[in-house]
């Protein structure tokens, strides 16, 4: 993707990605063309009939030809509109399509600092508002614009011939709305309003979405849509602007319609003038009162478009900012070629924000096919360092490196290839257990069957309604928090790279399961080099290697008995476990016999 | 009423929008007179050139104040349909998807307002409009007037026919939008598990599957009807057409005067005009009408029993062979226990086995399908839900945490909460404990859901804004799944300060943490297979001996090198 080339705005940038379906825009112009011109056809028609009218020359054969060639035309015009339509929509929402593929790709690729940094809510009305919006410009907003331009040219060449006075005339109400127009809507209020309406609309976005998430939250602490200040603040927010918004623009609205249903006015004093000075026949002022106001009309859809540019063209900004103005990755070109799975930190320094750096100064490594614990208080930064192996954030100083190679200078798929990872939390997709195992890797029906059984999961899933088939999310179907760690188990199982990362592995609910599932992991890690983030110290005490994370740096590495010696803080850690293990949930009564 | 306002307002609107064409009229005729009262037309031209004026004015103000109507209007619908959500059982929510909930309040709103803001002023012209200008084409002739008319009737019966069309490829689209959200929410949420699988971008099948059927469904709602509406407006130009064939062949008959037809030719045309932008804008408002149905049936979606407002004697909680299921899934199956007040209950059994259910119908999230739930003596579904939520706290497994303060999300817990009780209940709860660390303190942003905090902090803003709350019922679910020993003893101090005098109901994971509870009511299998206390329990030697043996193992295993 381009990123150096300067971005274009407004509506240069709005052409450009028209631009993607030139060929079926150009063939919705033509046909537009011909049908504006086509249907001008009733008009004539009808000039000419009151010129025969008042010639008293009217001869029923001659205007049954015409009507019927009438006819034919206005038919054909039809035809071609709709022709035209059916072109621009599909070229539009083939672009869009495209675009939003392209929203979610870049996304995928953008740190996950970023989307950390906004609301989903906000993100998904960028992606399907402010990208719906541009179909408005793509399949109404190019016919209209050539019908807007050909309609009023075809008109006044043929109303010049006739008579050039009054066809200049017909040019007032044109002239001044060309000039009102953009001095009303381009106002720096309006413009501001417009941006503010978008701000309004993504907070209202956010709180709406995080409310009808939070529901049951909300039913225990008596918060309703109207008592909760995120849902009905930014709704009421939103009335505000947005009525601010009418006002701006019912003015413009307002003065655009006044001045289009009153255009027959200087044709019509000045065509009276004339008639009256026996200058102008009488057909021909009839001829006037009809069209020379009639080509405003599509002016008027142009009016139209261009109060909706505006909004258009904010939302564009919005989604141009993701495209093109946050930086993504750098993709390193280097294919996966390591000479082991050794894992090395060396001097890492990293902060989510300017402020604070989470990792001070990170150095450690991991020999191929070891295990590594990373503990620590938490906030002392072991689960970020675990991130940045798999490159979900960047390092800002300092270097990760498997096998030798700076992780930087990989392909960051052939990176994910190798890397499996078991988040804190879960997540399921909308989607068939089969595929919420297979995560679209390469592997077989009976691959993902053995995982699963691996994992523990293969049991519950078989006694679903339609097994592995089952709709995740579907009616009725849900799994308790243990049960998604698992199924997370059996991707990592089925995944089976060299290298695997373990986040609160050890946070499985379920107390005849857990055991199953530690066993699982004795399984799975067998040759492999690990990492993993513990918090049951017991449970890592024998592993090769154990890294005391505090503040950001590395506090002691070794194994158990020599930080227990030589670690202040890893001895106070393991007390403290000790503690917590024989702790207890008293009630009063206990507790105060006890004292 | 306030649409009565907008309409006084539209009509009025439509009467100046109708002016020039009736003066125009009126010139036109006095032109044909035998000897024309040029002053009559002059004084015409002014009143034209006065009314334009005038509708400079009236135009801005109208539709400043129907467009304000109906975003206030909009705006309202969100808050009462929220409202609404909040009180509807969580049976209701695991049947929709929680992206296309919100999708009805954000977008099918949406579609109401922005569908009826543009077509509200068109809809009332084209009415008003039409009805002035035939009943003036009535006198004049009413023959050749008939002749237009008919082509109304018949352009509308396209109209309609495209509309039913129509409907059903709507449904779809608006189907296809809400996915669309649905999915991008969902991809949003889970990017780090898909990228840890290469899975990002249109790799992600259902993602782009959305988009793609988004596509379809958006060319087919717009390219489908259109030929229906296409052959509406072809009738417009047939009777137009005939009218003249008619009106021309009556000249002959001298059964019609010049002035009238050139009065049909001119105006007869226009009398289409605002009722092709109508044909537009219904097929339009049909698809509003798919909105509308969907927020409607949002509103009408049953609300639990109201119950009324019962303040229970004593909190002493019993199940009486209740039966809950949903699908085809038993959860729980007949079961019975007592819960005592001022004590600690642990509910201990494999996930699936109902533990969590048993929350859930404590707190009336949802309704038993047989048996009783009953608080006090009171059964839960005479009481108010509202009730049945003041009388308890609930600190929940998946930790919900809003995009806001730490002492804002505190705060939920008691919205009339002092500043000094929420730094109070920080403090218990072992929150103070870390905001040193953070940038802001106690008014440090947590991101949504909570995604700038670990675990740990999450869990113990939850336990203080349940704290502060002090409800006589604690619902804490497990509340210790996930944290480093230190967190562990933080949190497990902070529900030792929560459990003081309450009655509290843990679903423990831990068995250590719970061995000194009043009762343990181990489940299995939506039953409940043993109660009693520790001890009592381990001379059983029955399930719970098993789990106890079971995680004593665990402690004991050690993850071991290669």
């Amino acid at each position: 993707m381009t990123t150096k080339k300067k971005q274009k705005s407004g509506i240069a940038r709005l052409l450009e990605i028209a631009g993607e379906r030139k060929g079926l825009l150009i063939l919705s112009g033509i046909l537009s063309v011909i049908h504006v011109v086509l249907s001008m056809v009733p008009y004539v028609l009808i000039y000419y009939i009151i010129e025969k009218l008042l010639g008293n020359k009217v001869s029923g054969s001659d205007i049954n030809t015409y009507l019927i060639w009438a006819f034919a035309a206005v038919v054909l015009s039809f035809v071609l509109m709709y022709a035209s339509g059916v072109a621009s929509h599909i070229a539009a929402f083939n672009i869009l399509y495209k675009l939003r593929c392209k929203i979610a790709s870049k996304l995928g690729k953008l740190p996950m600092g970023y989307i950390g940094s906004r609301s989903s809510g906000a993100l998904k009305k960028i992606l399907s508002d402010d990208v719906e919006r541009i179909e408005a410009f793509i399949a109404h907003g190019i016919p209209d614009t050539i019908k807007a331009i050909v309609l009023p040219i075809t008109i006044l060449t043929y109303l010049f011939v006739v008579d050039w006075r009054l066809a200049l005339v017909s040019f007032i109400p044109l002239i001044l709305l060309s000039f009102i127009i953009p001095f009303m809507m381009g106002s720096k209020r309006a413009r501001e309003v417009t941006a503010e309406w978008h701000t309004s609309l993504e907070e209202m976005n956010a709180g709406i979405v995080e409310y009808v998430r939070a529901i049951p939250v909300m039913k225990i602490f008596g918060q309703s849509a109207s008592s909760f200040s995120k849902y009905s603040e930014t709704v009421k927010r939103y009335d505000i602007i947005i009525i601010e918004w009418v006002k701006i623009s019912s003015k413009v609205w307002g003065t655009i319609m006044s001045y289009l249903n009153n255009a027959v006015l200087p044709v019509l004093a000045l065509g009276l003038y004339l008639y009256f000075q026996n200058g102008v026949s009488s057909s021909v002022l009839f001829l006037f009162l009809l069209l020379g106001a009639g080509y405003v009309r599509p002016l008027f859809a142009l009016t139209a478009l261009s109060t909706q540019i505006t909004m258009i063209d904010q939302g564009v900004k919005r989604m141009d900012e993701i495209l093109f103005e946050v930086e993504e990755q750098k993709d390193g070109s280097l294919p996966f070629s390591p000479s082991d799975f050794s894992v090395n930190f060396k001097n890492v320094e990293f902060s989510y924000t300017a402020e604070i750096d989470v990792l001070k100064d990170i150095s450690f490594s991991v020999p191929q096919g070891s295990i590594t614990a990373l503990v620590g208080p938490s906030g002392s930064g072991k689960s970020t360092a675990a991130q940045l192996v798999a490159r979900f954030y960047d390092v800002k100083s300092g270097s990760i490196n498997i096998g030798g190679i700076n992780i930087n200078n990989l392909k960051t798929e052939d990176l994910m290839q190798n890397i499996g990872f078991v988040f804190q939390d879960s997540m399921m997709f909308y989607q068939s257990f089969y595929d919420n195992i297979l995560m679209g890797m390469d592997k077989t029906k009976a691959e993902v069957i053995a995982a699963a059984k691996i994992a523990r999961c293969h049991d519950f899933i078989t006694e679903l309604p339609n097994g592995y088939d089952t709709l995740f999310g579907g009616e009725g179907i849900h799994l308790s928090g243990g049960e998604q760690q698992r199924i997370q188990l059996a991707r990592v199982v089925l995944k089976d790279a060299p290298i695997l990362i373990l986040d609160e592995a050890t946070a499985f609910s379920d107390p005849e399961n857990e055991h199953l599932i530690m066993e699982a992991f004795g399984e799975i890690i067998k040759d492999k080099t690990v990492i993993i983030i513990a918090h049951r110290l017991s449970t890592i005490a024998e592993v090769d290697q154990i890294v005391v994370f505090n503040n950001g740096i590395v506090e002691g590495k070794g194994t158990h008995s020599h930080l227990l010696q030589n670690c202040k803080l890893y001895n106070k850690m393991w007390n403290a476990h000790t503690r917590a293990k024989e702790f207890e949930l008293i009630n009063i009564e206990e507790s105060i016999t006890k004292a | 009423m306030r649409i009565s306002k907008i309409a006084w307002g539209e009509f009025l609107h439509t009467l100046f929008l109708e002016a020039p064409t009736g003066i125009l009229l009126f010139i036109i005729w006095e032109l044909f007179k035998e000897n024309p009262d040029t002053q009559l037309i002059w004084s015409m031209v002014i009143a034209m050139t006065v009314m334009f004026v005038v509708q400079l004015w009236v135009a801005r103000k109208v539709m400043a104040n129907s467009y304000g109507v109906i975003y206030t209007i909009a705006s309202r619908l969100r808050i009462q349909l929220g409202d609404h959500l909040q009180k509807l059982s969580l049976g209701f929510y695991k049947k929709r998807d929680p992206g296309d909930l919100a999708s009805v309040v954000l977008q099918d709103v949406n579609n109401f307002e922005h569908i009826f803001v543009h077509t509200v002023q068109s809809i009332f012209s084209s009415i008003i409009g039409t009805l002035i200008l035939s009943i003036f084409l009535f006198i004049l002739d009413w023959k050749l007037a008939l002749i237009l008319l008919a082509a109304i009737p018949i352009a509308f019966l396209f109209v309609y026919i495209a509309t039913l069309v129509a409907e059903k490829f709507s449904e779809k689209h608006i189907a296809s939008r809400n996915e669309t959200s649905s999915r991008f929410i969902e991809y949003i949420q889970g990017i780090r598990h898909l990228k840890a699988f290469n899975q990002t971008g249109i790799k992600f099948s259902i993602l782009e599957k959305a988009f793609n059927d988004l596509r379809k469904n958006s060319i087919a709602v717009e390219v489908i009807p259109g030929p229906f509406i296409i052959t509406g407006f072809v009738f417009f130009e047939l009777f137009f057409l005939l009218m003249i064939y008619i009106g021309i062949g009556r000249i002959a008959e001298a059964t019609i005067t010049t002035p009238t037809i050139i009065a049909f030719l001119i105006v007869g045309y226009r009398l289409y005009q605002p009722l092709k932008l109508l044909m537009i804008d219904y097929a339009l408002l049909r698809y509003m009408n798919v909105s509308m149905v969907r927020i409607v049936e949002l509103l009408k979606a049953p609300l639990q029993d109201i119950g009324k407002d019962i303040t229970p004697k004593n909190y002493n909680i019993e199940f009486k062979n209740v039966t809950f299921s949903y699908v085809d899934r038993v959860i729980l199956n007949n079961m019975s226990f007592i819960i005592p007040e001022k004590g600690l209950t642990a509910l201990v059994g494999a996930s699936g086995s109902g533990k969590t259910t048993i929350a859930n119908l404590i707190a009336r999230f949802w309704d038993v399908e047989k048996g009783e739930v009953k608080i006090g003596g009171e059964n839960v579904k005479d009481m108010a839900p509202q009730t049945v939520y003041s009388l308890i706290s609930e600190v929940f497994q998946d930790v919900s945490l809003f995009d806001d303060t730490i002492y804002n999300n505190i705060k939920i817990g008691n919205p009339n909460a002092t500043k000094e009780e929420i730094l109070k209940v920080a403090e218990k709860a072992q929150v103070l404990e870390f905001l040193d660390m953070l940038s802001d303190g106690i008014n440090t942003k947590v991101g949504e859901a909570g995604s700038h905090l670990s675990g740990g902090q999450k869990q113990r803003i939850s336990i203080a804004r349940a704290m502060l709350k002090d409800a006589p019922i604690v619902l804490l679910d497990e509340a210790t799944a996930s944290l480093d020993p230190e967190n562990e003893i933080y949190i497990q101090q902070a529900i030792q300060e929560l459990v003081k005098e309450k009655t509290v109901v843990v679903i423990a994971h831990k068995l250590q943490t719970i061995r000194n509870a009043d009762k343990i009511i181990v489940l299995e299998n939506g039953n409940v297979s043993e109660v009693g206390k520790h001890n009592h329990l381990i001379k059983n030697n029955g399930l719970y001996a098993r789990y106890w043996n079971t995680q004593q193992n665990i402690s004991g295993w050690k993850l071991k090198s290669n």
